[in-house]
């Protein structure tokens, strides 16, 4: 199994290790970091892996949206590079991953067409999927109304999905059934690949890709408990029964009302007592989730350490690239903003951080 | 071979009724990388890159409404037809195109109605079927009056989550139905919690049913009327689809012909939309390689006389990341080719080290895997994946290549070594066996780790100087100062362990000082040199701890970059100790020298091959990544995409 696991892994292996020694240094952040204005950042960043993205834009046009959009392209293309090298049996996973941004670019285009924005204002917003998509992202906007952009799904495997939570929406007019159901869908089929994956890929990518879905799933219940105030059986529906180090117990006790500091402590006990966050939900929850993400990243570092031919590595690199762009989005949008070391630097994941 | 195609860059003005013809002569060429030139655009008003993009968008949307009338239809785009020199006037094809949609949607539309109905009448069926023996009037299931009760249908996969959400609460869901995606179920609980009962059953996204209003009865005998009630809307079904067949027989040839006439509109409109627009003139700007230019040229000019061709050479005196970067390499060297683009794709200005690499990737290889019969089992298998007879391996043809040369040189080093399927004994070894010099061997291979990392130096100084960069060329850890550094250290360390070497120890020293200072100050000695103010950002301190680093890192990595080379001679050693240890093997599991042993040494050989050849091939390619291009190569240069206005054949 080890010949094998050795061959099918060995290109993506050294591919990965080559994208993964680029990405930003320590002291790259820092000088990010301390970067005086918007314009500032965008000069250091050009002298980064994230150079070429950027230059395809005149200077005058990268707004803080664009240059986000831009260096999302890197990640694209880091996700192009991987499914094409890794073997077949992990390449369900590594696309339903990719797809994840597929169902954020959804989520984005029913709002805007909920919203009645306009193309040109939605297009910048969404990942850079290129080819990759099944979505009619354009002449989705173009549609009169949320069900007629539903529509146009016809074909793809969103619109079974959304299919019953359409009825909900026309009833309630809100976009929470639509966009619950979507990442419930989403998730599931993710942890199914997981699961599907051959033996020795399994306990990796269960480590990877589980990380991600406890925070995702921890942060629902969490978030659906003390900010939508929904009750145990709505949170238990809404929420996943699996996970990696999260456990359909944890999510059904906060679901029940239980101390969500002491299922913190118990499912993340590296994390620390957690309950200041909780006392102000609106500023704490952001931060208990950077938190997560964080550990998420810690996880993924780990990954490269030991045996390497499995799809942990390729995964591990992906997440840690999504993190530090989600790094670069927070650095773009608070520099435009002049926005305090302060303010931005709790919500750093994997850049230079405060805590 | 050593750079990238050479480029040039042309303008091309061309009034304004030869612009298709020049569009159709550039695109046909197969070797023009348009350049966006909308913005040359001097007048506004005269609307010409919006118009381009107007007809675009126009094609584009006929395309889509021709394929989803071609899908509904059944009928394959086929082949572009020769004659599509020209573009397609959409809007004069239009009517026909709209006459071609009514037509066929005036059918599907009443195809698609009856066949919603039959599904709505086959739903109520399905719905039906398992309450069927229930002997109530369907009336009564509508509105309970002392239970809550749902009848509803449900995402499969919600059965078990809404379940576990009611484990504390008295009620029962019972499915009665389910498929792989749907089940249908019945949650009745107390009127005391119907209110719980409600949220949970909404947000597991359970939908209540919908029982037909217009029959009357027993389930059972609902089903039956619904039964008869399908029966007959399959027979008109049955109707619509002769009609359609018919369509699909007499319309599929024009509506071939439309598609690809739209989409040679659209790619063409696409083109011309990122012209630059003069009052009467339409500029193309792009770049073609500077070997097709006269060519190219020549075609143009045959057009007409009055356009006018602008050619400017790119030098490769600046980095420029705008030129598109073509490799041309020849045949034998493709493998090699995307081994390096799999790292990067050369900047316009840098060395393509393809050929670099197809030098050193077989000889490192070679004399990690030396042996005369495992290279040749390379060699055969690297053949075979050449010769496509497998289908399976097709994609690996190129891959072939690499393992063809590297089997070929693995056989010289065997011979070098004297080893031939591990038997060590029976070939004389032209060199040395290197089980039995293994100190030498380490030492060679970390010598020609530093003859390959000079070459390395070397090549990131001449990419400097070729990009007109200064600093990195005096002073960066890549350039003459890292080159300096690296020899003044190696001189230093062969002056220890050499007594009696006829150099002077203060002058490497005094080399390793001034060379080790330039690289620590790298950054502010090519601000002073290129006049870039302030020379030190963010404070001293901070520059002070970064400097130190600076140097600490480029040590270092001098000194792992060399080390790593040691591999070569310890694959080697390894290779001929993995070797003796299956003989040892078969010598326990069958002391007489049976078939066994012969099994034993075969099946040995086999994972000698397979394993220890991966192993020595992913050390190779470390060794060309991270050791040598990590001396020169920058990579991100612009992929080189010549213009067509059909997508071709196959793609």
């Amino acid at each position: 199994m080890a010949g094998r696991d050795v061959s099918e892994y060995a290109t993506v292996h050294a591919r990965v290790r080559a994208m993964y020694s680029k990405m930003l240094a320590p002291e790259t952040w820092t000088e990010l970091c301390e970067a005086a204005d918007f314009a500032a950042l965008l000069s250091l960043m050009k002298g980064t892996v994230y150079a070429p993205y950027l230059a395809e834009v005149e200077d005058e046009k990268l707004t803080p949206r664009r240059a986000v959009y831009q260096v999302k392209k890197l990640l694209a293309d880091a996700f192009t590079i991987i499914a094409r090298l890794v073997p077949r049996s992990s390449r369900p996973l590594v696309t339903q991953f990719y797809r994840r941004y597929e169902v954020d670019n959804l989520k984005a285009l029913i709002r805007g067409v909920e919203t009645g924005a306009s193309w040109e204002r939605v297009r910048y917003v969404l990942f850079p999927l290129g080819s990759f998509t099944v979505l009619p992202a354009e002449s989705m906007m173009e549609a009169e109304d949320v069900g007629a952009a539903v529509e146009q799904l016809r074909g793809t495997p969103y619109c079974d999905t959304l299919a019953h939570a359409m009825e909900r929406y026309t009833a309630e007019h809100s976009l929470f059934p639509l966009e619950v159901v979507l990442d419930l869908a989403y998730w599931r089929e993710l942890w199914r690949d997981v699961n599907q994956l051959p033996n020795s890929d399994r306990t990796p990518g269960r480590h990877v890709v589980g990380s991600l879905l406890d925070a995702s799933n921890l942060m629902w219940a969490i978030r659906y408990r003390v900010s939508h105030h929904l009750s145990e059986e709505e949170i238990i529906n809404y929420t996943l029964p699996s996970g990696y180090q999260v456990h359909d117990e944890d999510v059904r006790a906060i679901a029940a009302g239980a101390d969500i500091a002491q299922v913190m402590a118990r499912v993340y006990p590296s994390l620390g007592d957690v309950s200041p966050l909780l006392k102000e939900p609106q500023r704490g929850l952001p931060r208990l989730e950077a938190q997560l993400l964080r550990h998420v990243a810690q996880e993924c570092r780990a990954a490269f350490v030991g045996y390497p031919f499995h799809v942990g590595i390729p995964m591990a690199y992906l997440l840690l690239a999504e993190l530090e762009i989600q790094d670069l989005t927070v650095l773009v949008e608070a520099k435009a903003s002049h926005m305090s070391d302060e303010r931005f630097r709790p919500f750093l994941l994997v850049g230079c951080t405060l805590d | 071979m050593f750079y990238p195609e050479p480029m040039t860059q042309i303008e091309i003005v061309v009034p304004e009724q030869h612009v298709l013809a020049a569009t159709n002569v550039v695109a046909e060429s197969g070797m023009f990388h348009q350049v966006d030139a909308s913005y040359l655009s001097s007048e506004t008003g005269l609307g010409t890159t919006e118009d381009w993009s107007k007809k675009s968008t126009a094609a584009a949307a006929l395309e889509r409404r021709l394929l989803a009338v071609m899908k509904t239809l059944g009928i394959k785009e086929g082949s572009p037809p020769a004659d599509l020199a020209s573009m397609t006037d959409v809007e004069a094809v239009q009517p026909m195109a709209e006459r071609l949609e009514q037509q066929v949607e005036g059918v599907i539309e009443d195809l698609a109605d009856e066949q919603k109905k039959l599904e709505k009448l086959q739903n109520y069926v399905r719905q039906l079927e398992p309450i069927a023996d229930v002997g109530i009037q369907v009336g009564a299931l509508r509105n309970p009056r002392y239970v809550f009760s749902v009848l509803g249908i449900i995402p499969v996969e919600h059965v078990q989550r809404l379940r576990t959400s009611l484990e504390h609460i008295p009620a029962v869901l019972l499915p009665l139905r389910q498929d792989s995606r749907r089940a249908v179920v019945v949650l009745s609980g107390t009127q005391q919690h119907a209110d719980i009962l409600e949220r949970a059953a909404r947000s597991a996204y359970l939908s209540p049913l919908n029982l037909p209003d217009d029959y009357q009865g027993t389930p059972r005998e609902v089903i039956a009327a619904l039964r008869t009630d399908i029966e007959h809307m399959q027979t008109q079904i049955a109707d619509q689809k002769g009609v359609i067949a018919e369509l699909r027989e007499s319309r599929g040839e024009q509506l071939q012909t439309l598609l690809w006439r739209a989409r040679a509109s659209r790619m063409l409109a696409d083109a011309l939309a990122r012209y630059g627009r003069l009052r009467y003139m339409y500029v193309i700007v792009g770049w073609v390689p500077t070997r097709g230019l006269d060519a190219l040229t020549s075609r143009l000019r045959h057009i007409s006389g009055e356009i006018l061709i602008e050619a400017i050479p790119s030098t490769r005196g600046r980095a420029d990341t705008n030129v598109p970067v073509a490799l041309r390499n020849p045949g034998i060297l493709h493998a090699f080719q995307r081994l390096v683009t799999i790292y990067g794709r050369p900047r316009y200005e840098e060395v393509d080290p393809t050929l670099f690499l197809a030098l050193t990737f077989p000889l490192l290889f070679g004399a990690m895997f030396g042996d005369v019969g495992h290279g040749l089992v390379l060699a055969l298998l690297g053949e075979l994946l050449v010769s496509r007879k497998v289908s399976r391996l097709r994609g690996l043809a190129d891959l072939g290549v690499v393992v063809t040369i590297c089997g070929v040189v693995s056989i010289g080093f065997g011979f070098l070594y004297g080893s031939v399927f591990g038997m060590e004994d029976l070939l004389p070894a032209l060199w040395i066996r290197p089980m039995e010099n293994i100190m030498l061997i380490l030492s060679l291979a970390i010598g020609a780790g530093v003859v390959l990392l000079t070459l390395g130096f070397l090549t990131g100084i001449l990419n400097a100087w070729l990009a007109r960069d200064w600093g990195r060329l005096l002073f960066g850890h890549t350039g003459i100062a890292g080159l300096l550094l690296y020899w003044s250290l190696i001189g230093l360390a062969a002056g220890l362990l050499i007594p009696g070497l006829p150099v002077p120890h203060l002058v490497p020293v005094l080399l390793a000082a001034v060379s080790g200072l330039a690289v620590m100050f790298s950054d502010l000695l090519t601000r002073l040199v290129e006049g870039r103010r302030p020379l030190i950002e963010g404070g001293l301190a901070t520059y002070a701890v970064q400097v130190v680093f600076e140097l600490f890192e480029a040590l270092i990595s001098l000194l792992s970059n060399s080390l790593s080379y040691v591999r070569v001679g310890a694959f080697a050693v390894a290779h001929a100790g993995l070797s003796a240890v299956i003989f040892i093997l078969a010598a326990m599991v069958s002391p007489a020298r049976g078939v066994v042993y012969w099994v034993v040494v075969a099946l040995g050989n086999l994972f000698v091959i397979g394993f220890e050849g991966m192993i020595v091939g992913i050390q190779t390619l470390r060794l060309e990544y991270y050791e040598f291009f990590s001396k020169f190569f920058t990579g991100g240069g612009a992929r080189y995409v010549p213009l067509a206005t059909l997508p071709k054949i196959g793609e």
